[in-house]
C-alpha cells in the first residue's frame, strides 16, 4: 500500500496517512483482510511520530475501514468496499466544502436529511 | 525445445551423468570385493560409524546423482541466466558433480577387501582433499566447456527512462509497504526448532543448538514484510533486526517482473545465487531491483509494480537531489 505525506500541506499528517489508505481501497488496490504495516514500521518509512500514525489509524477505525486487533495489528475490514471508501472521501469533500462556506454542522445535516428524504 | 535450449539442458546435465557411468563402472569392478554391508558414514578421525547395503548404496548414488542433474539441466534452460552468470552455472554444475562423484567412488574403493565393520584405515582425509582439486579442475573444464553452447542473451531493458514513475509533489514523502507471509515459512520454523531440540537432546547441543538458533531467527520473519521508502528497500520481521536492506545508493533501477522461485533462485527463502539475490517465498510478482555492482535483488510480493514505480521516483530524486 502506497502512503504519502506532504509536510508542509495544511492538512494534518495523521490525516494524510488516513487518507492515503482510503484512497488505495477505494482504488481497490488492498483487499479486505489484508494487514497495515505496523505504527512503528510506517513512522520510520515516513519519518514521522508513532503517535501520528496511531491517530491516523484510529480515524480509519472510526470510518469502519480497518480494524485494530491487540496484538496483531491494523487490518482491512471485510466490509470495507472500495464503493465504502468513496463515499466515506464525498463526505469528507462535502464537510469541507460547507466549512468554506461558513455553515454551520446542523445547516448541513439538515441537507443530508432533506436529501435522505427526497 | 530448441536445439540451443537441448544444448544447454545437455551441458548443465552432463557431469552428473558422467559422474554416475564413472560410479558404475568403478561398481561392476569391484563389486565381488565389496562386503554385504558397506561403510558409508564416517566420524570425524574416518572410523566408520554409518552402514548401508550396497544395493542400496547404488541406488541412493543414482538417485542423487540423477536428480541433481536434472535440477541443473532445468535451471540452465528456465533460470533466465544470462552471459557470464550461465557459465558459472555450467562450471559450478561440473565442480558439483566432480566432487561428489569422486567421494561416492571414493566409498566404494575404501570398500574394497574390507572386513565387517568396515575398512581397517577408515575414510582417509585425503580422499576430501582429493575430492576439492577433483572439484576445481572440473569446474575449469566446465568453464571452457560451457562456450561451447552460445549464453543466452539478456532480454531486460536497461533503460531507466522507459520504467513506470509515480507523480510526487515536491517535499512529499511516499512509502510503500506490504506484507509476504506465506503459509510454509511458520512450518518450516517449527521444524527446525524441533530439528534442534531433537538432535540437541540425542546427539549434541554444538549440533542442535546452532538449529535452534537458526529456527528462532528465522521465527521473527514469520509474518515478514517489504518497505519501500527513502533509505531503500527492506525486507524486515517481527523485530527491527535482522533485517535485509538495499539502500538507494546501491541502486541502478527497479522492474516488476515474474520470478521462478526453483529455476531462478533455486529454491525458496533467503536466496544467494551467481548474480542474484532475493528473498523468495513463491513464484510470481516480484520487485527485482538492478543494483550498481550489476547484480539483481528481488522480492516476490503482490503489487510489485506500484513498489518497483516508487523506487524508480525515488532514485530519480536521490539523482536530482531534491
Amino acid at each position: 500500500m502506497l502512503f504519502r505525506v506532504d509536510p508542509t500541506s495544511t492538512v494534518p499528517l495523521g490525516d494524510q496517512i488516513a487518507a492515503s489508505v482510503r484512497r488505495a481501497v477505494a482504488e481497490g488496490a488492498v483487499a479486505p483482510g489484508e494487514r497495515l504495516p505496523a505504527a512503528r514500521v510506517l513512522a520510520e518509512s515516513l519519518g514521522v511520530n508513532v503517535h501520528t500514525v496511531l491517530r491516523g489509524y484510529q480515524r480509519l477505525r472510526e470510518e469502519g475501514l480497518i480494524e485494530l486487533r491487540r496484538g496483531r495489528g491494523a487490518a482491512i475490514t471485510a466490509g470495507a468496499s472500495p464503493q465504502r471508501a468513496r463515499l466515506l472521501e464525498h463526505v469528507r469533500e462535502a464537510v469541507a466544502d460547507a466549512r468554506d462556506l461558513g455553515m454551520t454542522e446542523d445547516e448541513l445535516l439538515a441537507l443530508v436529511r432533506g436529501e435522505l428524504n427526497a | 525445445m530448441t536445439s540451443k535450449n537441448l544444448g544447454r539442458a545437455t551441458l548443465a546435465a552432463l557431469p552428473f551423468v558422467l559422474a554416475l557411468l564413472a560410479e558404475l563402472a568403478v561398481h561392476m569392478t569391484v563389486k565381488d570385493r565389496l562386503p554385504a554391508r558397506l561403510a558409508v558414514h564416517f566420524e570425524a578421525g574416518g572410523t566408520a560409524d554409518g552402514y548401508m547395503g550396497v544395493g542400496a548404496h547404488l541406488l541412493y548414488t543414482a538417485t542423487s546423482l540423477l536428480v541433481l542433474g536434472a535440477l541443473w539441466a532445468f535451471i540452465g534452460v528456465n533460470g533466465k541466466l544470462y552471459g557470464r552468470s550461465h557459465r558459472w552455472f555450467i562450471g559450478g554444475g561440473f565442480a558439483v558433480a566432480a566432487f561428489l562423484g569422486y567421494l561416492l567412488t571414493a566409498v566404494l574403493f575404501v570398500n574394497v577387501d574390507a572386513p565387517e565393520g568396515g575398512p581397517v584405515d577408515g575414510f582417509p582425509l585425503r580422499h576430501i582433499v582429493v575430492a576439492l582439486g577433483a572439484a576445481v579442475l572440473a569446474g575449469a573444464l566446465g568453464l571452457a566447456a560451457s562456450r561451447l553452447v552460445p549464453a543466452p542473451e539478456d532480454p531486460r531493458d536497461r533503460d531507466p527512462a522507459s520504467r513506470d514513475r509515480i507523480v510526487l509533489a515536491d517535499g512529499e514523502v511516499a512509502g510503500w509497504a506490504r506484507g509476504i507471509g506465506a503459509w510454509w515459512v511458520p512450518v518450516a520454523v517449527l521444524v527446525l526448532l524441533a530439528a534442534g531440540v531433537t538432535v540437541g537432546l540425542a546427539q549434541n547441543w554444538f549440533i542442535g543448538g546452532p538449529l535452534l538458533l537458526l529456527g528462532l531467527v528465522a521465527g521473527t520473519f514469520c509474518r515478514p514484510h517489504v518497505t519501500v521508502d527513502r533509505r531503500g528497500l527492506t525486507v524486515s520481521g517481527l523485530l527491527p533486526r535482522p533485517r535485509v536492506r538495499v539502500p538507494l545508493e546501491r541502486m541502478a533501477g527497479a522492474d516488476s517482473r515474474a520470478v521462478n522461485a526453483l529455476a531462478e533462485y533455486g529454491g525458496w527463502g533467503y536466496r544467494i545465487r551467481p548474480e542474484r539475490s532475493g528473498v523468495i517465498t513463491r513464484s510470481g510478482e516480484a520487485i527485482v531491483v538492478s543494483l550498481t555492482s550489476g547484480r539483481e535483488f528481488a522480492v516476490t510480493v503482490d503489487d510489485s509494480a506500484t513498489g518497483a514505480a516508487l523506487l524508480n521516483t525515488l532514485l530519480d530524486r536521490q539523482r536530482t537531489g531534491r
